[in-house]
Formats: structure tokens, C-alpha cells, sequence
């Protein structure tokens, strides 16, 4: 027993001393890298980049900064990955809720995200947003 | 012939001397401070003695030669005294007593899984005594532990010092113990406090911060261990019957009944030793109509405790513990309106459960008061959830739990404490799915005791979590403490602590529909980690009569990756559809700056034995960037900045009588959902308005008389919420409305 104790403290020692702090993954580095410029805002497989489209207030730069804060067309606000980093979530205080997205691609030159707004009273929009690095 | 008569006589008178040698001991007993002459005190002479009169006064009989007397009496240092004894010699011995403080003195176990004087620890922790909560007619522990200075039951989850929010009754960043080992629910990963046996409680020990390295996960905000009460010499029977009324809500809108809202409950317990086995046995019956419409409880529980102390082995006991218990109720979840039905369940989210809890304790322990100690425990869980209506809500879990203790006294001033435990889960849920998890984990604290009254204390615990075959990476957390003995009754104590939480089953899995509110899983939440540091000043107080302590301490906390359910669009991860609902994330990081200061002063006075103590909590509690370390200006959700509870308690001969007042600031913060014009009409009509008008500070008064009917039954009134106050915990979770009970009560 008094062994087990002393394995308890010298691992816990070496694991403290181990421990770094964690590393930023590669979608983080991809997301956060430069900024994005607005090449395409389809709803339900059209353009709503224009004055009456839903998606104008994204039409733009989008930046994602390493604190989680970000702008995002019109938009300041922040972001987070979810679901292992497989969805985006963009929070501001100009949405009535966040906005949950799927990562379809991220590199360092491309980012394109998709998503489907709930219509309780009708039938629901599928969003498209592809963006460019600057 | 003569010669020899005489020789004879004189051998018998010897040898009656040598044989029958006694002399007397007597004298009087006083305060030393006021110079009172003291009843009762006890007067012990080996194994035998007997108790001063109502002048202070003994007499005892003594062998002769060197005596060691000792003088014993409640609220006060014992003194042993030395007194040469010749064969017929009467001593006089007079003597002073000095009050002592019992609160700073109290013997508790939690905080470092050793017993110590509660003055003695690193850490702050409350302890709470069975008379507390018997005198203020509290049979519910969540009602009893939200009534503690510092801490907030919000809809059965607790916070204390404002460490943790409200998060839809999943997830406990507190730790339940009963008797030391965790009572949280495997799937839900919350606290069941309706099968917690306040029945037999001795006391109950709240460990305020973080205390992961002794207590593992879930202990990242703190501790309730819940001690049931063990067998004296003497046998002990006690029970209650109590029977109560709910008045009229202060808003005359929201009565949704003329008939009777009742609440009753039996309670029984007993302790007594057979032989070498200790036995104690509690029942608990409850029925509850509510306040509330479509908010009800029946309950009953049943505990068993048996401890056998071996003959042969010194020091070997064993036994085991059993808690069982059954529920039929109601859940309140969302309110109908605000204008008229408040105090009416939406029906959409009506549910009866039937759940039924049992867990088997045996354990064996070997302590002989040498250096080593060893203490091997084991919990067997069983609970299972039943909906009649919505099966597929049914739920059944199994937990096994086993640690075993080394404590090891290396020398005077070294002593290593040191475990192992496992525990694994299984839960069979069409809402969770079916899951299994093992969590194993080992853990090593040295006490050091470098020079008299200098206390300290660090410590280092690994834990690795398994989830359906999947190993989480090990954690590692460490604590370190001291505590400084500065004069006879102040102590000054400084602590650090680190703590996490895997997230429960229910945050992971849970995918439901609960009335208009969807969940959704989301299996890739992390766990949630964080730490604290506090410095505090505990100070005895002995003036005169009157005695008590006071205890300061300035803490902060700090969290990350905390776990909240929020409101958004998510996708269903089969159908690829959207829909609105709730989703556990981690998204908080939160800190918490505060201070609180508690007392206990007591004095008798010309008959009357009064009590009056309380506390204040003032915390800051607001959200940091986890990149930038600055805090932001959001608050935390579901916190209070200040919080007071005083009671003053007073007996006189056969009658007792208290007051209990609490009052609580506004709610700072909550989520989104409930505030957002999209949400928050369809999810808790009215509740927007309500909040802009109502979410203020409150005050609640609670009162209690008693009559002491005969020398074994005793006749009480408690009317809680006397002032009929309306208040809310959670959003549309408002609080009972002025209720009276009458109780009969006895102790023999």
C-alpha cells in the first residue's frame, strides 16, 4: 500500500509536469487562420445575398478570432465548434437563436457550411454558405 | 491462647485495612467565571461515579493512594484532578469549570475522511444536527439544505456559493454521500433526495469547494455527506406524526381549488445495541397533495443498519447499511400561465412516475487505534423510473460501488491517507439508450502536523472514466491546505482544490420530447473542470454566558467547459432534420469571487436557553473569454448575489420556540430561452412580464412553537412562509405558499 501511495503521487507529479496546454486543433487553426470573404448565401438553392434576401447580413468578411469572438457579415458575435467539431454555432445578439451549422468543408482556402431553418408553420429553408479565404 | 487471639485480631484489622482500605471524595462543582454552582456534572471515578446535586455537590467513595477524578459536564472543558487518598481520609475537592466552545470542537469526517475537530480543517464546511431541521418540521433534505447559508436547491440542484446554475435537473457539480459513499443517480446524474433518511441522521457535513481529490467526480462545487446516526448504550426510539395545511396564495388569481391541500408524514427511528451488533432502523410515510396542481408525492422509505464489533479481533467491525425507498409523484416542470395558472402544471408536460431506489452497504472496517487503518465499503444500487403513461421515458439502473481505505499514522506528525475505488454503472433507458460505465480511480493525502497547531494538508487523486468501452484520458486533481491554530479559539485556514464532473448519461443521451421542449443527445460533450482557493478565520466566542463562533472567508472559484443545455436549431443526427430544442454544450467558463460570514451564539439566562445564528453570502459571479482570461460583463445564470439567513431559537422550561429568516436578491441572469421573443410564450406563457416585474429580492420568515406535553412527547406548530410570500426558483417554479403543520413528536 505504501507503494500504491507513492506511485499515486510520483505519476500524478510526472502527468502534472506532462500536461501542456491543449493544442488548438487543425479545423480551429483552418477556421481561425485568415479572413473569410462571402462567395455564395443560397437559400433553398437560390441566391439571398441580395437587399430582400434572408442571408444579406452575411454577405461580407466573416472573421473568427481565437477568443470565439468574431464578426460575421454585419454580425459581431461568437462562435464555437459542436458535435466534434462536425457543426459550427454562430451566436449574436441580432439572431433570435444561435445558429447551428454542418461543416460540409474547411481547409485554408475554403469554408462551406450548411444548415435548415425550422418553419413550425410551413415548410423549412435549406442554407447554403460557402466562403474564401482573403 | 490469649497471644494468639490478639495476633489474630490484629492480622484481620490489616488485612481489613488492605482489603477495604476507602476514604471519601467530596466537594463542590462551579463555573469558574460566574462562580454558579453546577447540577449534573458528571463525577467519574474509573468506570463508576456519580453526578452533582442541585447545590454542586458529591460525594464519592475512593480506593486509597493516588485518584484520578474526572468532571465532566455539557458546555464545558472536563478537568481531571489528583487526589492522594489515605484510608478513612475525606478530601475536599472543589472545583472550577471552564465553558468550552462545542461548535469549534465538533468531531466531523468529510473533509479529509478522517475524524477531526471541524475548527481543525483547510476547508469551510457547515454542519448541520438532526435538531435542526426535527424543531423546524423539515422532512424534505433538499428543503433542509437550501435553508443552509451559502447554498440554493434550485429545482433539486444544488449550488453552493453560487458554483453551479440550473440545468433542467440533469448533472450535479455537487456530491450526495450517504455515509461516505455517493448517492447520485447513475443516468440523470442528480441528487435523489426524496430516499435520503433523514429519519436517522446524526449530522450532516457540507464541504463548501471543490473537493474532487478525496470524493472524485461530481465533487467539483462541494460535498453533502449525509451521517445516519449510530447505537448508544442506551436505547433510542423517536418518531413524529405530523399533519399540514397550504393557505392561499398571496395572488388571489392563482387558487385552482377550494378543497384542502394536505401534507402529512410519519416518521420512525431506533438504535439500539444487541450484544456486540449495534441495530438501527427508520421509516419514513409521506403524502403530499402539493400546492400546485398536477405536482404530488407519496413516499415511504425504510433503512436498516447493522454493525457488528468482532469479539475476538480488537478494533474488527462490520456490517452493512440498507436504504430503500419508493415514489409515486408528480414532477412540476412548465406552468400553464402566469395570469391564472401558475400554480398549474401545463398538462402537455404531466407525467406520473413510479420509481422505486435500494442500496445494500456492507462494509468491514479494522481500526484498534494503532497506525493503521483500513476500511473496505461497497454500495449496491438499484432505482428504476416507471411511467405509466409515457413508457418510453421508463428507465432502470444498476451502480456497484467499492472503495477501500488506508488511513496510516506514520508518525506524530505524518499521516497518509490513501484509497482505491471503482464503480460501475449500468443503465438500460429507451430515453438514454442502454449504457455501462466504469469509472476507476486511486488517491493519496498527507496530513502534517510540523509544530502544535499548525495543520497541513495536500493531496493527489487519478481518475480514468470508461464509457461504453470508449477510456476518457486520466485526470489528475490536487488539493493542498493549512490550518493555523493563531490562540485558544481563533484558527486560520487557507485551502486550494481542484475539481471535475463527467458529464451524466442523461446530458450525453437524453432524447426526448418534454411538451413543447425537445432535447436532443449530444454525445461529444467534454467533461467540466475547475478549482477554488479560499483563506478563511474561524473565531470562538466566550463571553460570560454566552458562547458560539463566527467564521469569515473571502473564496474564488474558477470553471471551464461548464455544461448547459441551450435553446437552438439542431439537427437530428439520423433524419439530417432541423427542428428547435435544447442541446447539452459546453459553454461556460465561469468565475465566482465572494465572502461569507457565519455565526452560532448561545446563552442560557435565568431558565431561558437561547440560540441565534445565521449567515450572509456575497458573491460575484460572472462569465470569462477562456483565450483572453478577462472576465465579461455576463453574469452566470440562475445566481443570487446576496443571500442572509438568521434564526434565533429559544427553549424555557417545558416550551421551545424559533424563527427562521431568510432573504435572497433577485435572480441576475438566465437562459435565453425564457427571455427570447421567438421562445418564450410558447415555452412558459406569461413568464417574460412576470420576470420583468417579479424577478426581485424576497424575504421569507419561517416560525415554529413547541410544548413539551409529558416527559416523553412533545407538541409542536411550525408555519413556514409566514409573511406569504411570493418567490420563484427556476423559471416558473414558484415556491410554497404560506403552510402550517402541527406534529407530535417523542423520544424514549
Amino acid at each position: 500500500m505504501k507503494n500504491l501511495v507513492l506511485l499515486l503521487i510520483i505519476s500524478g507529479c510526472f502527468y502534472l509536469a506532462s500536461c501542456k496546454k491543449d493544442s488548438q486543433s487543425e479545423n480551429f487553426k483552418f477556421l481561425t487562420g485568415p479572413t473569410w470573404a462571402s462567395d455564395s448565401l443560397l437559400a433553398n438553392g437560390v441566391d439571398a445575398s441580395g437587399p430582400d434576401g434572408i442571408l444579406k447580413n452575411f454577405k461580407g468578411d466573416a472573421k473568427f478570432n481565437k477568443d470565439y469572438t468574431g464578426t460575421f457579415g454585419v454580425y459581431t458575435g461568437t462562435w464555437r465548434f459542436a458535435f466534434d467539431e462536425t457543426e459550427l454555432v454562430i451566436s449574436t445578439d441580432s439572431l433570435p437563436i444561435p445558429v447551428t451549422t454542418k461543416i460540409v468543408e474547411l481547409n485554408s482556402i475554403s469554408l462551406k457550411v450548411t444548415t435548415i431553418y425550422p418553419n413550425p408553420q410551413g415548410v423549412p429553408t435549406n442554407i447554403r454558405m460557402t466562403f474564401k479565404a482573403k | 491462647m490469649r497471644y494468639t487471639f490478639i495476633v489474630l485480631a490484629i492480622f484481620l484489622n490489616f488485612i481489613s485495612n488492605i482489603a477495604f482500605a476507602q476514604g471519601v471524595i467530596e466537594g463542590k462543582v462551579f463555573d469558574n467565571n460566574t462562580h454558579e454552582l453546577l447540577r449534573g456534572v458528571y463525577v467519574i471515578y474509573k468506570n463508576q461515579g456519580t453526578i452533582t446535586d442541585q447545590n454542586g455537590s458529591f460525594l464519592l467513595k475512593s480506593d486509597t493512594g493516588k485518584v484520578n477524578i474526572i468532571f465532566r459536564f455539557i458546555g464545558y472543558k472536563p478537568v481531571t484532578k489528583t487526589a492522594n487518598v489515605g484510608s478513612g481520609d475525606t478530601i475536599k475537592l472543589d472545583i472550577g469549570l471552564d465553558m468550552d466552545i462545542l461548535e469549534i470542537g465538533q468531531i466531523v469526517i468529510s473533509a479529509n475522511k478522517t475524524e477531526q475537530r471541524v475548527a481543525e480543517l483547510t476547508v469551510s464546511m457547515d454542519v448541520l444536527k438532526s435538531k435542526d431541521f426535527l424543531n423546524t418540521h423539515i422532512t424534505d433534505a433538499q428543503e433542509l439544505i437550501t435553508k443552509t447559508p451559502g447554498i440554493e436547491v434550485m429545482d433539486g440542484q444544488a449550488s453552493i456559493r453560487g458554483g453551479s446554475g440550473f440545468s433542467y435537473g440533469v448533472g450535479s457539480r455537487v456530491l450526495a454521500l450517504l455515509d461516505g459513499l455517493p448517492v447520485i443517480s447513475s443516468d440523470a446524474g442528480n441528487i435523489k433526495w426524496e430516499f435520503l433518511p433523514l429519519e436517522n441522521i446524526s449530522q450532516i457535513e457540507i464541504i463548501k469547494g471543490a473537493s474532487s481529490v478525496l470524493y472524485g467526480s461530481s465533487a467539483l462545487n462541494g460535498v453533502i455527506n449525509f451521517r445516519t446516526a449510530d447505537a448508544t448504550n442506551i436505547p433510542v426510539t423517536r418518531f413524529f406524526a405530523e399533519t399540514g395545511i397550504y393557505g392561499k396564495p398571496a395572488d388571489k388569481n392563482w387558487i385552482w381549488t377550494q378543497t384542502p391541500l394536505i401534507f402529512s408524514d410519519l416518521s420512525y427511528s431506533h438504535l439500539q445495541k444487541v450484544g456486540k451488533t449495534d441495530v438501527g432502523i427508520g421509516i419514513n410515510l409521506s403524502n403530499n397533495d402539493g400546492y400546485r396542481k398536477y405536482n404530488n408525492e407519496k413516499l415511504a422509505r425504510v433503512s436498516v443498519r447493522l454493525k457488528h464489533h468482532n469479539f475476538v479481533v480488537k478494533g474488527l467491525s462490520y456490517g452493512v447499511n440498507i436504504n430503500s425507498g419508493y415514489t409515486a409523484k408528480r414532477d412540476f416542470i412548465l406552468w400553464n400561465n402566469a395570469a391564472t395558472g401558475a400554480l398549474i402544471q401545463d398538462t402537455s408536460t404531466v407525467s406520473l412516475l413510479h420509481g422505486s431506489f435500494l442500496d445494500i452497504d456492507p462494509y468491514i472496517a479494522f481500526d484498534n487505534n494503532g497506525p493503521l487503518k483500513h476500511d473496505l465499503r461497497i454500495r449496491f444500487q438499484l432505482a428504476d423510473n416507471r411511467f405509466p403513461v409515457r413508457k418510453d421515458k421508463n428507465s432502470d439502473a444498476f451502480s456497484l460501488y467499492a472503495e477501500y481505505q488506508l488511513n496510516y499514522r506514520l508518525s506524530d506528525i505524518f499521516t497518509v491517507i490513501s484509497g482505491i475505488s471503482e464503480s460501475y454503472n449500468k443503465i438500460l433507458s429507451h430515453f438514454y439508450g442502454d449504457h455501462q460505465e466504469i469509472n476507476i480511480a486511486g488517491f493519496a493525502q498527507l496530513e502534517a502536523s510540523l509544530i502544535p497547531g499548525l495543520k497541513m494538508v495536500a493531496g493527489v487523486r487519478l481518475e480514468q472514466n470508461t464509457l461504453d468501452g470508449e477510456h476518457d484520458k486520466i485526470v489528475p486533481v490536487f488539493r493542498t491546505g493549512i490550518n493555523w491554530q493563531a490562540a485558544e479559539y481563533t484558527f486560520i485556514r487557507g485551502s486550494f482544490g481542484q475539481g471535475y464532473r463527467y458529464p451524466s448519461i442523461a446530458e450525453k443521451f437524453a432524447s426526448t420530447t418534454l411538451g413543447s421542449i425537445k432535447i436532443f443527445p449530444n454525445p461529444y460533450v467534454k467533461p467540466e473542470s475547475g478549482w477554488n482557493s479560499e483563506i478563511g478565520i474561524k473565531q470562538g466566542v466566550l463571553m460570560g454566558k454566552t458562547k458560539g463562533q463566527a467564521d469569515l472567508s473571502f473564496f474564488f472559484s474558477q470553471s471551464k467547459d461548464m455544461i448547459e443545455f441551450l435553446f437552438g436549431s439542431y439537427p437530428d443526427q439520423i433524419t439530417g432534420n432541423y427542428d428547435f430544442g435544447f442541446q447539452a454544450a459546453n459553454i461556460e467558463q465561469s468565475r465566482v469571487y465572494g465572502y461569507e460570514l457565519e455565526f452560532l451564539l448561545s446563552r442560557s439566562l435565568a431558565g431561558f436557553n437561547t440560540t441565534l445564528s445565521g449567515g450572509y453570502t456575497y458573491i460575484y459571479p460572472v462569465q470569462y473569454n477562456q483565450v483572453t482570461h478577462k472576465n465579461t460583463d455576463t453574469y452566470l445564470k440562475y445566481r443570487r448575489k446576496h443571500s442572509l439567513k438568521i434564526s434565533l431559537g429559544s427553549s424555557y422550561k417545558k416550551f421551545d420556540a424559533g424563527l427562521d429568516l431568510f432573504v435572497k436578491s433577485k435572480i441576475l441572469n438566465i437562459d435565453d430561452v425564457f427571455l427570447n421573443e421567438l421562445t418564450r410564450e410558447s415555452i412558459l406563457p406569461g413568464f417574460y412580464d412576470y420576470w420583468l416585474h417579479d424577478n426581485k429580492a424576497y424575504m421569507v420568515l419561517d416560525g415554529n412553537v413547541g410544548y413539551q406535553v409529558s416527559r416523553l412527547l412533545n407538541l409542536s406548530l411550525a408555519v413556514k412562509n409566514i409573511t406569504n410570500t411570493e418567490y420563484m426558483g427556476r423559471p416558473g417554479d414558484i415556491q410554497p405558499q404560506r403552510n402550517y403543520s402541527l406534529r407530535l413528536s417523542g423520544a424514549f
